[in-house]
């Protein structure tokens, strides 16, 4: 395998070949041969990167990493949306507006989509361990902070400073892809991805619990809530600390000891910019990733309140039904992912793009659903259908990202990531910010905004593989893989030969014809597919 | 895994609380303007929430009563938001349906109807309690059956909400030991991941 410079755009996802399917648990080609003189406790490839995910282990670097980082990102999201579940108590305490509590929702995930486009050059320069314990380290003061605070310019503020703490997902990401091989990291950053995600259902039930307990040791509300935040906190504090301690790097050391080898040239950052900006497709995702992940988000900041509200329940039963909402990350994410690989395994990319369709429709159906219910067992019911389908499809859409670009898959993965938080402040601005209409009412526009933002992935077409209406080309040059990849660079970076990772990724996609890939000839260097 | 068990956990609770939650109530317009209520309280300023006190008392209003007070057995004063502190906050929003309605959220006092004159009660003294918010409020009392029904009223305040309203002021929830907490606990946050950093930076160096 070969080391790719650590520093370019798009390393974070470096090894992503597109032939895996997204989500094996171990790497059984034989071209990549495993190290027998390393002594890890897992095998490993010539880069010393796990070759095989085994989830229940802590074994130093792998495994251990993979639970410190995917630990870190999930507290970041405990503390970005700590305050949601405790707003019906906050709004009181600040004498809030619904246009001060939106405006908060809508600040609390702004921050990250800088932040997060940041945090790949600060974990190119610093390493994702140092870029990891920073950030969660230096946010720390934010959470503390919300115990300060007096009045509704105060609450969007530190609402606003710790969303920037979501940039943990770059580090997370990163960190993985310097620890797992390539055949396996779908799986692997699926998983972290998801599990991080679920902190935004475990502080619903979290915050509540936390509230209630204070409050029987003779704490008034206004107070209580205040001192709920510090648990948030220090998990930020503990988290940094274990990280510095326990944390790596690299599988054999840290970033002090990288090096990069001389003979791969180095791709220029504008060119690989301009290659993701005027693709498309590239747009497509990022709309329809911010209404998959960005309604989950937006969600996760009102659902507590709807229930509150709209039932007449206490804090704790509201909470408990909201953490559902976010919790299903734990097996509708991966899910979303897997159907997606199973699909493509008979019928290549077009049934990915299905797939990814209808998860999300599905998932605008049952919102609309649950904002229009009038009973809490029917209003229960269609937010967990809402919940299992969004999450899938932004499990799906990381199914098909790999496949858009070769030449700027980072910067491709990281403007649809921005877009899920576009999408979140955007939501909550529309349809959770006025007086104008009730919550309830706004879940249903957002259910068919959904929808109707899911149209365009109908469009995304594929000379190569086809898209969801149309089959591939007819063109005998443009229906190869070779084409479409090759055709990010201009003809003189191909007369010098820098194309050649992506004409070595392009054979490797051609599973994503189905299985007309079984009549197309072979061509003798390629290794046999393994799924 | 988590997720399904949570999901039976949800279900079951909610079918507990279906059960406690009130669909059908009494319409606020059904009801007549009986009793009638005086609140006084420090005149100028905002009430301290914790503090200052609220002293209350009703009585009936005999000739709009006549003999409907026959099935008054329970009185309940509430604390109730006046309109500017109802915009623009759908929690605390006026609907006609009692069973709905968001107005009245703290119980001042509540006591038996006296069931032979005089049909009056208080005077109540009450002081405002730290989990009043700051904002704007009059003062209601609702006459119950024994169903628990509402059955008649009295208000501070005009029908359209406007005189003889007053202000609390809640208590701000900061307290000094927090702020301090929060202090501690941020430099310390600061200070030890600068110290790692330039620690092993130093070890670093020294050992090239």
């Amino acid at each position: 395998m070969d080391i790719e410079g650590a520093g370019e755009p798009g390393s974070s996802m470096h090894g992503v070949t597109g032939r895996e399917s997204t989500f094996a648990f171990s790497v059984h080609s034989p071209a990549v041969p495993t190290d027998a003189t390393a002594k890890f406790s897992l095998p490993v490839d010539s880069e010393h990167k796990a070759k095989v995910f085994k989830l229940f282990s802590f074994g130093n670097p792998h495994m251990r990493t993979f639970h410190l980082s995917w630990i870190s990102f999930f507290t970041t999201f405990v503390s970005t949306f700590a305050a949601a579940p405790l707003v019906p108590i906050i709004r009181d305490n600040l004498n809030l507006t619904k246009a001060d509590i939106g405006n908060a929702g809508i600040a609390s995930v702004s921050g990250s989509i800088f932040s997060r486009l940041v945090m790949g050059a600060v974990c190119d320069l610093i390493g994702p361990r140092y870029g990891c314990a920073f950030l969660v380290m230096f946010s720390a003061p934010t959470v503390f902070c919300m115990s300060l605070i007096s009045d509704a310019a105060g609450f969007i503020t530190v609402r606003f400073m710790i969303g920037f703490s979501l940039a943990t997902f770059v580090s997370c990401q990163y960190w993985m892809s310097t620890m797992f091989n390539g055949k396996i990291i779908g799986l692997v950053n699926g998983t972290a991805a998801g599990w991080g995600n679920m902190g935004g259902g475990a502080t619903q039930l979290l915050m509540p619990l936390l509230y209630d307990i204070i409050r029987k040791f003779g704490s008034t509300p206004f107070i209580a809530w205040r001192i709920a935040f510090f648990i948030p906190g220090c998990m930020h504090i503990v988290m940094g600390i274990l990280v510095l301690t326990l944390g790596q790097d690299l599988p054999d050391g840290n970033v002090g000891a990288l090096h990069k080898k001389g003979d791969v040239a180095k791709d220029k950052f504008s060119k690989i910019l301009w290659n993701a900006v005027t693709n498309y497709r590239t747009w497509v995702f990022v709309l329809l990733y911010g209404y998959s992940m960005g309604v989950e988000l937006t969600t996760d900041n009102v659902i507590a309140e709807y229930f509150y509200d709209r039932f007449d329940l206490n804090l704790r039963t509201s909470g408990i039904i909201a953490a559902c909402f976010g919790m299903s990350n734990l097996v509708a994410r991966p899910a979303g992912g897997l159907l997606s690989d199973i699909g493509a395994r008979r019928f290549g990319m077009r049934a990915r793009l299905w797939n990814l369709w209808i998860l999300q429709t599905l998932g605008g159906a049952f919102c609309v659903w649950l904002g229009r219910s009038e009973s809490l067992p029917i209003s229960v019911f269609a937010m967990i259908g809402f919940s299992l389908f969004a999450q899938a499809a932004c499990g799906a859409t990381f199914g098909v990202i790999p496949f858009v670009s070769r030449r700027s898959l980072g910067i491709i993965s990281g403007l649809t990531g921005a877009g899920g938080n576009f999408g979140a402040g955007l939501t909550q601005l529309l349809f959770f910010t006025s007086s104008k209409h009730s919550t309830g009412t706004g879940l249903s526009l957002m259910g068919v905004m959904i929808m109707a933002c899911t149209l365009p992935v109908t469009v995304v077409h594929f000379p190569q593989w086809g898209s969801m209406f149309f089959g591939p080309s007819k063109d005998v040059e443009k229906s190869t893989e070779e084409f479409y990849y090759g055709s990010e660079w201009s003809a003189d970076e191909r007369e010098k030969g820098l194309h050649q990772m992506s004409l070595r990724f392009a054979e490797n996609s051609r599973s994503e014809r189905g299985r007309r890939v079984m009549s197309a000839p072979t061509p003798p260097n390629v290794t046999p597919t393994h799924v | 895994m988590g997720s399904p068990s949570l999901i039976l956990t949800a279900l079951s609770l909610l079918l507990c609380c279906s059960s406690a939650v009130a669909a059908e109530g009494v319409l606020f317009s059904s009801l007549k303007p009986t009793l009638s209520i005086t609140a006084s309280f420090k005149k100028g300023q905002a009430l301290v929430a914790g503090e200052d006190t609220i002293t209350v008392s009703w009585s009936l209003n005999q000739t709009l009563a006549g003999n409907t007070d026959a099935s008054y057995k329970t009185v309940k004063v509430k604390l109730c938001y006046a309109p500017v502190s109802q915009t623009d906050r759908g929690w605390r929003k006026t609907k006609d349906n009692l069973g709905k309605d968001k107005t009245c959220q703290f119980t001042i006092t509540t006591g038996p109807y006296p069931a032979k004159a005089p049909k009056s009660g208080g005077p109540f003294t009450w002081t405002v309690e730290r989990d009043i918010p700051t904002a704007t409020y009059f003062v209601r009392a609702y006459a119950f059956d024994a169903s628990g029904k509402e059955v008649a009223y009295g208000q501070t305040t005009d029908t359209e909400k406007s005189t003889n309203l007053f202000e609390v002021k809640g208590i701000s929830g900061r307290h000094a030991s927090i702020d301090i907490a929060a202090a501690c606990f941020s430099a310390f946050s600061v200070v030890s991941l600068t110290g790692f950093f330039v620690a092993e930076k130093r070890r670093r160096t020294s050992s090239k």
